[in-house]
């Protein structure tokens, strides 16, 4: 049995920091690779809602540091069975590289009380939303 | 992350069994990972190196632990690459075979 309870995804991004903090603080960034999600970051609320602008999870943000590092609380408000889980925690860091690049690594931890959670945002669920992302900055940052 | 350090890193029974320990259990540290493999420190140690630098395992501090993390997305992205384009002519070639067989017996 997979245990699921701490969970890392690392991507290298051709992009600078500052555009990928903005790719992941601005909903009209995130709804083109987010599963369609309108996902705000402020300094103190993330809030993520669908595109009919229904619930998908918000809760307060722990730490903000633009361009670097973003912590917030995460909710699966985006299905009515894991909306029961206990929130979880979702740790975003972005490391210049060089080169016009840089490494963004996601860590999607306490989830130990919310196996659904843990099963429904692991692999695919996180793998194609980095993925997306990686795309979309690769189209930005293009000549 | 480039393709050759992953398929170098991905080529050696040993590494591939480090990473399905960490895929069972995730944040794993060094002395964890090398019980019960039959391998000194450093080695173990020069494995999750190779396996660091193509991407596959990444290190974390946590108070005054060093733990490794198993990263699917290099994974994932060989698969898509590799795997995925040269599978979906037998796959749908099956899928194929199976709707011949329904219709076949639909009409029986």
């Amino acid at each position: 049995m997979s245990d699921l309870s701490a969970q890392l995804y690392q991507v290298l991004l051709r992009a600078t920091p500052e555009q990928v903090w903005e790719a992941i603080t601005s909903p009209d960034r995130t709804r083109l690779y987010f599963h369609g999600a309108h996902v705000e970051n402020t300094a103190e609320w993330h809030t993520s809602r669908g595109p009919d602008g229904a619930d998908w999870g918000d809760g307060p943000v722990w730490e903000f540091d633009p361009p670097r590092r973003l912590v917030h609380e995460w909710r699966s408000a985006y299905d009515p069975e894991l909306a029961k889980e206990p929130p979880s925690r979702v740790t975003w860091e972005i490391e210049d590289v060089g080169d016009g690049s840089c490494r963004l690594t996601v860590v999607h931890d306490r989830l130990g009380d919310s196996p659904g959670t843990a099963g429904s945002v692991s692999g695919e669920g996180w793998g194609s939303v980095l993925d997306g992302l990686a795309r979309l900055l690769e189209q930005v940052s293009a000549p | 992350m480039d393709d050759d350090r992953i398929f170098k890193a991905l080529a050696d029974p040993t590494r591939r069994m480090l990473l399905d320990r960490l895929f069972e259990r995730d944040g794993r540290t060094l002395g964890d990972l090398e019980a019960g493999v039959e391998m000194t420190r450093f080695g173990v140690m020069k494995h999750l190196r190779v396996l660091e630098e193509a991407g596959l395992v990444v290190t974390r501090r946590n108070g005054r632990e060093k733990l490794h993390f198993l990263n699917p997305v290099p994974i994932r992205r060989i698969h898509d690459r590799w795997i995925d384009k040269y599978t979906e002519g037998p796959a749908s070639f099956l899928a194929g075979l199976q709707r011949a067989f329904e219709e076949e017996e639909a009409r029986e």
